[in-house]
């Protein structure tokens, strides 16, 4: 009794049934993309005014933050302190133009705050490190600072133009 | 200057080497020549050509912008159907380099003006003794003139990205990025036999026989099919006759032989020559007799041919052309659809409550053998004949060569659908009531007190209905829409027996009639006449009566294509009406449970329990009805931007009523965006009243977009899991020009609120 589906070849045709999502599990893909890339813009703001930098990152495994160094004397150190709501853009272009539908990208929104010297310093150093074990000396220069961002929520565009809100969890 | 590639090479010039830039069609066309074979002259065009296009237009981007949409997985043929559409616009659209223009004029300058060609594909890596894309890719015959073999070298280019080439490539595992395509141009021969010859029987190759098929005339009727060939299986040792087939054709002297003996042997003596010359069997294509025997093609015989897995022979069937449209109108429009119309006018005049049990049982066995009967002809012959909407896009595309690749489906504006004409029944209720408040309050009251349960209305609801003034006269006016419009089935349900869930729509029309609350642009610009005159100014006169056919056969297969939904609806909806019948007539002998929803399974159980003259209790197995929960695939995700098709043009917003079953039908209100797998035949009534329409099932000729297009409502379709994704009352903006439908305003709400505190 059940109605044959209307203008839907799709039974009849070699293409496979539809998946609910063909991407897959949005934590995985942000999880991926993260890890694949090492750098992201970091964006600033005061007095009304946005500002972008490009900064090394570090991430925790659950993706609830992230860690990058600033020296103190910078723009962004001055705005970091003026207002600490920040965003973060992480893609994976390679430049050419023809890759438009192959590009993802995270907009990361989130909380920067310092992290004072300590034992807490050494663990979110450490994670920094990790990936980028070259920025030891600048990690640790008397005039450097090191920011822990708290994300708050993800924006993970795919296709050009499929966008999906994704809120991490912290895992115990 | 540096050097440039070669992007002509006359069929006299090729060598072996040259297979990977002119395709092996081409190659072993030369090899033939070589070998002493008549072939037609010609020359390749080759695959730099074709590179030449793709650097200078840019269309590879192109390509994956239309293919990158979403997972070639997710996308249903419709939809890969209008992506080839688009594709092959746009390669019509690019003017050819002046470079291979240049080759391709100087190539042509070494024949007669007048000559006429064949274009025909040769892409490298095509065909194998595995695969073969004979017929998925295009070729034209008869072509004349610089300008329109220019015109058919393209359309061969734009042809490695047709829907059925597309499909039998994911299928066989080929990467589309690295296709490329090759065109071979040779003069063509007109001869009074053409055929196919195979070295061996392709379904019995261990018969040691050989086939010959010939057609009068071109080969071009043999190879799509349209003309029943003369078939001769040929004994390879000695050549002897083991089997004749006569062709069944119209023409005179189709019962004589179309070839004798010498030319049998003749053939049979090529057959053998060219199995040596590539040691394989051959499976060559033909045209003229012993000394004018001339080969047009030769490649293995695909082993693929016999086995039942490869899909190829029904990608085919995804492009019939005009002589198999035609028969199928005849069979469709003539015979079918009357049958089927004829079928349900007489089911639904059968007084069930009149019939004995037993008469009541073969009632039901009647209707389920019916469902059963139509919904096979639906999948095998309504269904093609739907391809020829397709056919004219394809046909108005080519000779107009519009800016917009779906101009042409202005040209089905104002076609006569049953949809509309139940859609119009609805709207004079909505107008009939709409000055009547204390009716509309009676409605409203008696479509809230209904409930799935009942099988009817509450006879006090009716008699409040009735009470009111101008009641009497709604109700008699309703039951001629139910009885003459609205029997039909939706899943289940059949809807004569819910009018509330019909009701609600009608309040709703008479209540956005009266405040505007939806209000809609209409149909663009283009009227269906002022196109029409468009397409048969572009085609001249010679090819007048051509295009006025494949007009007449688009819109018929436009028009029937809908209403055959609604026939088979309704043929559905007797059956659930005797399955009713003899339910309440079961219960009331305490035979079967009070409330109980019937299955298909169900029906054999319920006719034979009318037969039992021993009055056992039905059984019946419950199945908890299915309740989609949203699915989120992460937890915390949300969709924020689906992408989908733009299927009709317009930005609007609204909150979102998911469609899920017919009890969803009677929830929506006027400025609700629409949101369900897909606007069926029965639910558009719905449509008129809808913000935007949304939908899983994707595609530009669909239902839905149709309809949305000609209201003038946004329309996004091809959104994989849109019922999922979505839930009611989520504000969405649906972006009709780009296929966006973003959820929810732009908001920083957590950003700004409690959570961005707790750091």
């Amino acid at each position: 009794m059940s109605q044959p589906d209307p203008a839907d070849l799709q039974a009849a045709t070699a293409v496979g049934d539809a998946q609910e999502h063909g991407q897959g599990d949005l934590s995985e893909q942000i999880g991926r993309l993260v890890r694949d890339r090492p750098y992201g813009v970091l964006c600033t703001q005061s007095q009304s005014q946005p500002y972008g930098s490009l900064v090394a990152l570090g991430s925790t495994d659950d993706l609830t933050a992230f860690v990058f160094a600033t020296p103190t004397a910078t723009r962004k150190y001055r705005l970091l302190s003026e207002c600490d709501h920040v965003a973060l853009v992480i893609d994976s272009r390679s430049g050419t133009p023809s890759e438009l539908m192959d590009v993802e990208a995270v907009t990361v929104t989130g909380r920067a705050r310092q992290i004072p010297s300590g034992p807490d310093f050494d663990r979110w150093a450490e994670l920094l490190l990790r990936r980028h074990p070259h920025l030891a000396s600048f990690v640790r220069a008397e005039s450097s600072a090191l920011f822990r961002i708290d994300v708050i929520r993800y924006f993970h565009v795919c296709r050009f133009q499929e966008v999906r809100q994704w809120v991490p969890s912290p895992t115990t | 200057m540096g050097a440039q590639p070669n992007y002509v090479i006359p069929l006299s010039e090729v060598s072996d080497r040259h297979e990977p830039l002119i395709g092996a069609k081409a190659a072993r066309l030369a090899a033939l020549a070589r070998a002493g074979h008549a072939t037609a002259p010609g020359f390749c065009l080759t695959t730099p050509a074709y590179e030449q296009l793709l650097a200078q237009s840019r269309l590879e981007d192109r390509i994956r912008m239309e293919l990158g949409r979403k997972p070639f997985d997710d996308m249903r043929w419709e939809e890969v159907w209008d992506a080839a559409l688009r594709i092959r616009s746009a390669f019509v659209a690019q003017p050819v380099p002046s470079e291979v223009a240049d080759a391709v004029a100087t190539a042509l300058a070494e024949y007669p003006a007048d000559t006429a060609w064949a274009v025909r594909s040769s892409a490298p890596g095509e065909d194998s003794t595995s695969r073969s894309f004979a017929g998925l890719h295009e070729s034209y015959i008869g072509v004349v003139g610089f300008g329109a073999v220019v015109d058919a070298v393209r359309l061969v280019w734009a042809s490695l990205w047709s829907d059925a080439a597309m499909l039998y490539r994911k299928e066989l595992g080929l990467d589309p990025g690295r296709s490329r395509m090759a065109v071979l141009v040779q003069t063509m021969r007109t001869e009074d036999v053409s055929g196919v010859a195979f070295g061996r029987d392709p379904r019995k190759p261990a018969a040691e026989n050989a086939i010959v098929e010939a057609v009068p005339g071109l080969c071009a009727g043999l190879v799509d099919g349209q003309v029943d060939p003369d078939r001769w299986e040929l004994r390879r040792s000695d050549g002897a006759t083991v089997a004749w087939h006569p062709g069944h054709r119209d023409e005179q002297g189709a019962t004589s032989p179309l070839l004798d003996e010498h030319d049998l042997s003749h053939l049979l003596r090529v057959l053998t020559d060219v199995e040596s010359l590539f040691a394989w069997a051959p499976d060559v294509e033909w045209t003229g007799r012993r000394d004018r025997l001339t080969l047009l093609q030769a490649r293995p015989i695909t082993t693929a041919a016999a086995d039942s897995e490869d899909k190829r022979g029904w990608y085919l069937t995804l492009r019939p052309g005009t002589a198999r449209l035609r028969k199928l109108r005849e069979r469709v429009a003539d015979e079918l659809i009357p049958a089927l119309e004829a079928e349900g006018e007489r089911l639904a005049a059968e007084d069930l409550a009149a019939c004995s049990d037993e008469e009541l049982a073969d009632a039901i066995d009647e209707r389920a053998a019916a469902v059963e009967r139509w919904t096979k002809i639906y999948w095998e012959e309504f269904i093609p004949f739907a391809h020829g909407v397709r056919h004219l896009a394809v046909y108005y595309n080519d000779a107009v060569r519009p800016a917009d690749p779906y101009e042409f489906v202005g040209l089905l504006q104002g076609e006569e659908l049953l949809a509309m004409r139940r859609n119009s029944a609805l709207r004079s209720l909505a107008e009939q009531i709409k000055p009547n408040v204390p009716l509309c309050e009676a409605i409203d009251e008696a479509c809230s007190s209904a409930s799935h349960e009942a099988a009817a209305w509450q006879p006090d609801a009716i008699d409040a209905i009735r009470a009111v003034e101008g009641g009497e006269a709604f109700l008699t006016a309703f039951q001629h829409a139910v009885d003459n419009v609205l029997d039909l089935a939706y899943g289940k349900t059949r809807l004569a027996d819910r009018p509330d869930l019909i009701l609600r729509g009608v309040l709703e029309l008479a209540r956005s009639q009266n405040t505007g609350a939806v209000s809609h642009t209409g149909p663009g610009p283009h009227t269906a006449e002022a196109l029409a005159q468009r397409l048969l100014a572009a085609v001249g006169p010679d090819r007048r009566e051509e295009a006025l056919e494949t007009l007449q056969l688009g819109r018929l297969s436009w028009r029937l294509r809908d209403n055959d939904n609604l026939l088979l609806a309704r043929v559905q909806s007797q059956l659930i009406r005797a399955l009713n019948v003899a339910a309440e007539r079961l219960r009331a002998g305490g035979r079967l449970a009070p409330v109980v929803r019937l299955e298909a399974e169900d029906v054999a159980k319920i006719a034979a329990a009318l037969r039992d003259s021993l009055g056992a209790k039905v059984v019946l197995e419950q199945k908890a009805s299915p309740k989609q929960a949203p699915k989120r695939t992460s937890p915390g995700e949300t969709p924020r931007q689906l992408i989908g098709q733009p299927a009709a043009p317009g930005v609007q917003a609204g909150e979102v009523r998911c469609i899920r079953s017919s009890e969803d039908l009677g929830r929506f209100r006027a400025g609700q965006v629409l949101v369900c797998d897909a606007i069926q035949p029965m639910m558009t009534h719905l449509v008129p009243l809808a913000a935007a329409i949304v939908e899983r099932r994707g595609g530009m000729l669909i239902h839905g977009a149709i309809i949305a297009r000609e209201l003038g409502i946004p329309c996004v379709n091809g959104i994989a899991g849109a019922v999922d994704l979505l839930n009611d009352g989520d504000l969405v903006t649906v972006d009709g020009y780009l296929g966006i439908v973003t959820v929810g305003p732009p908001e920083f709400d957590l950003e700004l609120g409690e959570r961005a505190l707790v750091g």
